[in-house]
C-alpha cells in the first residue's frame, strides 16, 4: 500500500558492542516535512540520521524509504543525501566538481549535468563559485556549496547533521532562513539534526526529542512547547519550573495538589493516584505577578531577586525548597518591587504540567538561559 | 589576520636554511660537476677544462646502454616497491582498527636492521642452500636447486625492492592517514561504492604520498651499487657500480664525477616530471 510517507522507522535499535546508541525508535515522516531529531549530545540523535543515511546499520528494526525496505541497502544505493556536520567537500575539486560528483556516481555525463549544478548553485546563491576550491571559501559558503551538492541529486529525503553547528551565531540565524526557504521552494523532505532546541522549534514541522537513545516525544513544536510528554521534554525546551507536590484528587480532568500547603489545581490529564509525589512544572513567562484578573493558582511569596533583562525582568521567589521564577515584560512589571517584598505568584490551572516526581532526574537545570 | 612580516625579517630566517642547502648540496655538487671536465691521466688529475669525459660517455655504448638498463631496473623497483606498499598502507589506515599503531611499527621496523645484514638474509633466502630451495626441495617439488634466484636482475629487483618498500610506506600511509573520514562517508553517500570512492577521493588525495614514495623508492634504487654487486652476479653491472668503479678500483675521478652528474641529471628531470604529474591538487585521476 502506497503511503505519504518518505521515511519510516520501525523499532530501529543501534547497539555499538554493548551500549545503546538508539532504542525501539519509530516514526513516520511524511514527504516534504521538516522533521528534526533533537536532544543534547549522546542521545542517538546522529547515530539515527546515519542509519537512515546507510552509514550505519540497524542492530534491529527497519527503515523504510518511500515504502520499501532499505534496512540492509548500502548508503551509496539510497536515494537519500548528507549534508555533513563539517561539510565533507573534496578538498582536490572544484565546487562544481564537487556538485557533479553525485551525478557522475550516476553516469550522467557533464554537458547534461552542467544545468542541474547551475540549477543548485542558483538555488543556494553561489552562482560563479563553480570554479572555486573549498579551501577558498567561507564556512557560510562551503556550507551552501554542500547543501547544494546534497540536493542535485534531488533525494527523496535531505538528511542534515548539525549543519549550522560551526558557524557563528548572527550567520546561523541567516542560514536557518536560507535553509527554510530552500525547503519550501525544493519542497524535499528534511531530516534535520539539532542540540539547539530554538533551531529545531523555529524551522520545524515535527520535532523528537530524544535522550539516551529513546525517543520522549514526537510532535509538533507547539505541542511539545505547551504539552511535554516528559519532565526531560518539558526541561530542554523552553524556561521550566519545577516544584515538588502531592497528588489530592485526580478525577483524569483535573488533578489538585498540595505544593507546600497550598492547593493548586492542573486543568489536564495527569496519570498520577491520589497521595502520590508529584513534579509540577510551569513556564516561567506563564506565572504572572500580582495579577490583575483572578486566576486558579495562587501563592502568596516573598521575592528573592530581581533581573532585569532588556525587555523583561526575571522574579525568583521559593516554594517550598525549590525557586520558582517569573518572567514579566519589562511594560508590565510594577517597578516598585523590591526584593524581600510579598507579592502573590499567579497561574492558571491550564498551565500548570503534571509529573510523576521520578522523572526529575531527567531535568535539565540551566543556571542561566543560553543565549 | 594576517601578520606583516618585513623583508629584512624574511631574509634573516632564511639565511640558516641557506647555510645548510649551500654546504651540504650546492658546493659538493658544483665540485663534482667542476671535476667532471678535469681529465685523469695514470694517477694525476689535470685540472685543464675538457668534455673528454662526457664524450666518452657517449661513444661507447657501454655506458648508455647500463644507463638505461639501471633506469628501467629502478622504475620497475619504484612500482613494485609501490604495488607491495600502497594496498599495505590503505589497509593498516582504512581497514584496521585495532593494533594500529603496532602494525606500523612492523612495517617500518626493517628500517631498524642494517642494510648489508638484510642483504645477506636475501642472499640466505634465494641461494642455492637457500630457504626457497630447501623448502621446495623439502617439500619434493624440485630435486635439484633452482638457479635462477640468486645473481641476476631478479635478484637485484627483489631486494631492492624489499629495501625500499618501507620508504613508500611511510610517506603514502601519511597522506592516507590525512584523509579526513567524513570524506568516505560523503562518497558513500552520494553514491560511490568502495571502489570509485578509492578512484575518485582516496587515490587523488593520498597521491602526494605516493609520489614521495616514488622518488624515495626510485633514488635509492637507481644510486645503489652494493645490491648489484653482492646479488647481481654477471648481471649485476649497473650504473651505480659504473660511478663507483670509476672512483675506487680506475681513480678516474672525473669520469666518475662525470658519469655522477650524468645519473644525477636524469634522476632530476624523471622526479621533476613526477612531481609536476602529481602536484596539481591530485588532479591528474579527478579528470
Amino acid at each position: 500500500m502506497k503511503t505519504e510517507n518518505a521515511i519510516e522507522l520501525v523499532d530501529v535499535t543501534k547497539k555499538f558492542d554493548e551500549a545503546t546508541a538508539v532504542s525501539r525508535f519509530s516514526v513516520e515522516i511524511k514527504k516534504g516535512e521538516f522533521f528534526s531529531l533533537l536532544g543534547p549530545s549522546g542521545c542517538g540523535k546522529t547515530t539515527t540520521l546515519r542509519m537512515i543515511a546507510g552509514l550505519e546499520i540497524p542492530t534491529e528494526g527497519q527503515i523504510l524509504l518511500e515504502d520499501n525496505d532499505v534496512s540492509s541497502t548500502p548508503a551509496y544505493r539510497r536515494s537519500v543525501n548528507t549534508v555533513f556536520q563539517d561539510y565533507a567537500l573534496f578538498p582536490h575539486m572544484t565546487v562544481q566538481k564537487n556538485i557533479y560528483f553525485p551525478l557522475k556516481m550516476k553516469k550522467i555525463p557533464l554537458s547534461e549535468a552542467r544545468p542541474r549544478i547551475e540549477r543548485v548553485l542558483r538555488l543556494v546563491n553561489m552562482e560563479g563559485f563553480g570554479k572555486r576550491l573549498p579551501q577558498q571559501l567561507s564556512g557560510g559558503q562551503r556550507q551552501r556549496i554542500a547543501l547544494a551538492r546534497s540536493l542535485v541529486n534531488e533525494p527523496a529525503a535531505l538528511l542534515l547533521d548539525e549543519p549550522l553547528g560551526a558557524l557563528d551565531f548572527k550567520l546561523r540565524v541567516a542560514m536557518q532562513k536560507v535553509l527554510k526557504d530552500i525547503q519550501r521552494n525544493v519542497g524535499i523532505t528534511f531530516i534535520y539534526v539539532t542540540h539547539d532546541q530554538t533551531e529545531a522549534m523555529t524551522m520545524s514541522d515535527r520535532i523528537a526529542v530524544m535522550k539516551d537513545g529513546l525517543a520522549h516525544q514526537i510532535a509538533t513544536p507547539d505541542e511539545i512547547y505547551n504539552d511535554p510528554a516528559t519532565a526531560f521534554v518539558a526541561s530542554f525546551i523552553g524556561d521550566m519550573n519545577f516544584i515538588h507536590g502531592t497528588v489530592r484528587e485526580n478525577d483524569g480532568k483535573a488533578c489538585v495538589l498540595n505544593v507546600n500547603g497550598d492547593t493548586l489545581t492542573a486543568r489536564r490529564e495527569v496519570n498520577l493516584e491520589k497521595d502520590a509525589e508529584a513534579l509540577v512544572c510551569i513556564r516561567t513567562e506563564r506565572v504572572q505577578v500580582n495579577p490583575q484578573r483572578s486566576v486558579e493558582n495562587k501563592v502568596s511569596v516573598k521575592l528573592t531577586r530581581i533581573v532585569y533583562r532588556g525587555t523583561d525582568y526575571e522574579a525568583t521567589c521559593l516554594i517550598g525548597g525549590s525557586e520558582l521564577r517569573a518572567v514579566v515584560q519589562a511594560v508590565a512589571w510594577d517597578s516598585s518591587l523590591r526584593v524581600g517584598d510579598t507579592v502573590e505568584v499567579a497561574w492558571s490551572a491550564e498551565d500548570m504540567i503534571v509529573f510523576p516526581r521520578e522523572e526529575e532526574k531527567d531535568v535539565i537545570k540551566y543556571s542561566v538561559e543560553a543565549v | 589576520m594576517k601578520r606583516r612580516i618585513s623583508k629584512p625579517a624574511v631574509f634573516l630566517r632564511g639565511i640558516p636554511i641557506m647555510v645548510w642547502l649551500l654546504a651540504l648540496v650546492a658546493i659538493p655538487l658544483v665540485f663534482t660537476f667542476i671535476m667532471s671536465f678535469y681529465t685523469s691521466s695514470g694517477l694525476v688529475i689535470d685540472t685543464t677544462l675538457s668534455l673528454k669525459n662526457y664524450k666518452v660517455f657517449f661513444t661507447d655504448p657501454l655506458y648508455p646502454r647500463i644507463l638505461f638498463k639501471s633506469v628501467r631496473l629502478a622504475l620497475a623497483i619504484s612500482i613494485l616497491s609501490i604495488g607491495a606498499a600502497f594496498p599495505l598502507a590503505y589497509m593498516v589506515s582504512f581497514k584496521i582498527r585495532r593494533g594500529r599503531n603496532l602494525l606500523f611499527m612492523l612495517c617500518i621496523i626493517p628500517l631498524w636492521v642494517s642494510y648489508l645484514v638484510r642483504i645477506i638474509a636475501w642472499r640466505t633466502i634465494l641461494g642455492n642452500r637457500g630457504v626457497i630451495n630447501s623448502v621446495l626441495m623439502a617439500i619434493g617439488i624440485i630435486e635439484e636447486p633452482l638457479t635462477f634466484f640468486l645473481y641476476n636482475q631478479f635478484a637485484i629487483a627483489i631486494t631492492l625492492t624489499y629495501i625500499c618498500i618501507p620508504f613508500v610506506f611511510i610517506p603514502v600511509y601519511t597522506a592516507l592517514e590525512k584523509i579526513p573520514r567524513n570524506l568516505l562517508d560523503a562518497a558513500n553517500d552520494l553514491g560511490a561504492n568502495e571502489i570509485r570512492t578509492f578512484l575518485n577521493v582516496i587515490l587523488p588525495l593520498g597521491l602526494p604520498g605516493l609520489i614521495t614514495g616514488f622518488i624515495f623508492s626510485f633514488i635509492i634504487a637507481l644510486g645503489d651499487y652494493i645490491i648489484p654487486m653482492q646479488l647481481g652476479g654477471t648481471q649485476g653491472i649497473m650504473f651505480g657500480n659504473l660511478v663507483w668503479s670509476q672512483f675506487g678500483f680506475a681513480f678516474n675521478w672525473p669520469l666518475g664525477a662525470a658519469l655522477g652528474f650524468i645519473l644525477f641529471a636524469i634522476a632530476v628531470t624523471i622526479l621533476g616530471l613526477t612531481s609536476k604529474f602529481g602536484s596539481t591538487e591530485g588532479g591528474f585521476l579527478g579528470e
